[in-house]
């Protein structure tokens, strides 16, 4: 085959530009990894949550961060209609003291027993109402700092703080770029109110299962879907739109790299391939050899990047602290990116293959 | 039934102030088995009307009827076919593909559909021992001499056995000693396989060993020149 033979007779002009797709995918790859590392930093933990709506208050402009419900809303939303199942939870950020001297911010999560936002324990034992000063803490977080089961964690309450036992290990993951730790809900109010009195908020947000919820208002607190809530968290939008700047950016000088690479090397052919349009020659069958030789550099350029993203992931940052993640879907829909891009950048050249006029055969001397 | 028969063929490039007309009126028969030397000074149109008789330019008027079929009627694709079916053109520059071999180049006809492409390996190596160049089958086209490189360029225009051969100027980067080796061996395929043949040439040397000699001038034949 034309295509494949000229690929190998010339590997250094086409070994050249596949490694420089190669290195404009691996960018793009990691880009996005980075993207959907941000991300599950940002608030896995409330993807992770078993529900599909929530209800915050609705002068908190969606920030759970802002949003207070009295007891009173909270039956209101609980008692709304759609609604099949509800969940109040409370959210603060504190600094916990880990080890002496180690302190770091962590997503402090109140919930309530037996409610649909329990997380599931996957080490250790679940919270028991006794557990007033009890935690679940995050996996990777207790692996990146050396905590364990029955270690104690300071925790501030007003200006002092106040030992609390791990008594179990969950895996929900992140929220708003912290660990996420679960305590009693009545904890979490004393944690983020002090005292509490019929006066104190009695929770963050609900979380709700039902249908049709979305929209829904009632005084003082709006129902929004947990996709809502995600892309509402503080700098999740912002974040994903550089990431999608960097990446289209990527895609954009790729296509042009290989736009370019085939627009030189397609004039150096017109010559070439005027005289096999002579000799007989489809313009057909020459840009099906043109086509497959962009697709085959941007898709072995794309493979190989794909498996040095991996390969990168898997052991220079292997470490949960580095916030890169790959899923089978981004790498899969990066590299389809990356051949679009390719074909896209190449179509000029493709197009003038088509149109060489076979006289130019007959107007070149020796 | 003549093979190639062309009817007051004309050419004119450009309009208006710019036009040229480069074919007046040309009409020249050849049967098959007949190798037709094509002569005149530059610029009279004797590329113009290879070109036209290979397919690769359609002319301003007349007809041309190649086994009885007007090709100057084909559109684009019909004209690609009549190129690759019909046609073995020989181009005055070799222009063979650089990073393929000898041998590639010629089984790269095959590659253009419509063909026993077995039966091409043995055509190729056929014609390969034929010309002179089985030593160089292996050999890149750009690793092969201007002799070589002419021979190459023959064998991949008789590759599909096409019953028009066109041959524009071969033998200008050749000795002529090997001028004269390439034109016999293109005489010994049109007498023994009954092809017809045009070949422009300004050598009169090589223009003798043709079967008949046609002469054009500002776009028109001249009487006839005697016949070897
Ligand atoms: N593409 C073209 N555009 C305009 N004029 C052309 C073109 N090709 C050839 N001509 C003119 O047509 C005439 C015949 O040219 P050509 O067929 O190349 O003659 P020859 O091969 O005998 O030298 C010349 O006057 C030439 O300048
Ligand atoms: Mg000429």
């Amino acid at each position: 085959m034309l295509a494949i033979r000229e690929m190998v007779r010339r590997k250094l002009q086409f070994g050249l530009v596949t490694g420089v797709v190669t290195l404009i995918a691996y960018l793009v790859l990691m880009v996005t990894g980075l993207g959907l590392g941000l991300n599950q930093l940002a608030g896995t933990a409330l993807l992770a949550l078993d529900g599909d709506h929530l209800a915050y208050s609705d002068r908190s402009n969606l920030s759970v961060i802002r949003s207070q419900l009295s007891e009173a809303q909270v039956k209101d939303i609980a008692s709304a209609p759609g609604v099949k199942a509800s969940a109040a939870i409370g959210y603060v950020a504190a600094a916990i003291e880990y080890q002496p001297g180690e302190v770091e911010t962590a997503a402090l999560l109140g919930i309530d027993l037996g409610s649909i936002a329990a997380p599931k324990v996957i080490e250790g034992r679940s919270l028991t109402p006794q557990d007033r000063r009890g935690l679940l803490v995050d996996r990777s977080w207790a692996s990146l700092t050396g905590t364990r089961i029955g270690d104690t964690l300071q925790v501030p309450v007003g200006l002092a703080t106040e030992p609390f036992e791990v008594v179990g290990v969950a895996d929900q993951g992140s929220f708003f770029f912290q660990p996420a730790m679960f305590m009693l809900r009545d904890s979490w109010r004393t944690v983020s109110y002090r005292s509490v009195d019929r006066e104190t908020p009695y929770a963050s947000v609900v979380l709700l299962q039902g249908g049709g919820l979305d929209g829904t208002r009632g005084s003082g607190w709006e129902v929004v879907t947990k996709d809502t809530a995600f892309w509402n968290i503080e700098g999740v939008s912002a974040q994903q739109g550089t990431v999608d700047a960097l990446k289209y950016m990527g895609l954009l000088i790729g296509a042009m790299v290989i736009g370019v690479f085939f627009y030189v090397i397609t004039l150096q052919k017109v010559a070439l391939l005027g005289v096999l349009k002579a000799i007989g020659a489809s313009g057909l069958y020459l840009t099906a050899q043109g086509m497959l030789q962009v697709f085959l550099v941007s898709l072995v350029g794309t493979v190989v990047a794909a498996g040095l993203a991996v390969l990168t992931k898997a052991t220079v940052l292997s470490s949960d602290a580095i916030p890169i993640a790959f899923t089978t879907g981004a790498v899969v829909s990066t590299t389809v990116a990356v051949v679009v891009a390719g074909v896209l950048g190449a179509a000029l050249s493709m197009r003038q293959i088509g149109s060489i006029d076979p006289i130019i055969a007959m107007q070149q001397q020796q | 039934m003549a093979l190639l028969e062309l009817r007051d063929i004309t050419k004119s490039y450009g309009e208006g102030a710019q036009r040229v007309d480069a074919l007046r009126g040309v009409s020249i028969t050849v049967e098959p088995g007949e190798m037709v030397a094509l002569v005149g000074p530059s610029g009279s149109g004797k590329s113009t009307l290879l070109a036209i008789i290979g397919g690769l330019l359609t002319p301003t008027s007349g007809s041309m009827l190649v086994a009885g079929a007007d090709v100057a009627k084909f559109d684009a694709r019909a004209r690609s076919r009549y190129r690759r079916d019909q046609v073995g053109f020989v181009f005055q520059s070799s222009n063979l593909v650089p990073f393929l071999t000898a041998r590639e180049n010629l089984l790269l006809v095959g590659e253009f559909g419509g063909a026993d492409r077995a039966a091409l390996a043995r055509r190729a190596d056929e014609l390969l021992s034929e010309l002179g160049l089985t030593d160089a089958a292996g050999q890149a086209g750009n690793r092969l001499s201007g002799g070589q490189r002419q021979r190459v360029a023959i064998a991949r225009a008789l590759m599909r056995d096409p019953s028009l051969i066109l041959v524009d100027e071969p033998t200008a980067s050749l000795d002529s000693k090997r001028g004269a080796q390439v034109v016999e061996a293109l005489r010994d395929e049109v007498h023994g396989r009954h092809k017809a043949c045009v070949m422009v040439t300004h050598d009169l040397e090589m223009a003798a060993r043709a079967d008949r000699v046609l002469e054009i001038r500002d776009g028109l034949l001249q009487v006839h020149q005697a016949a070897v």
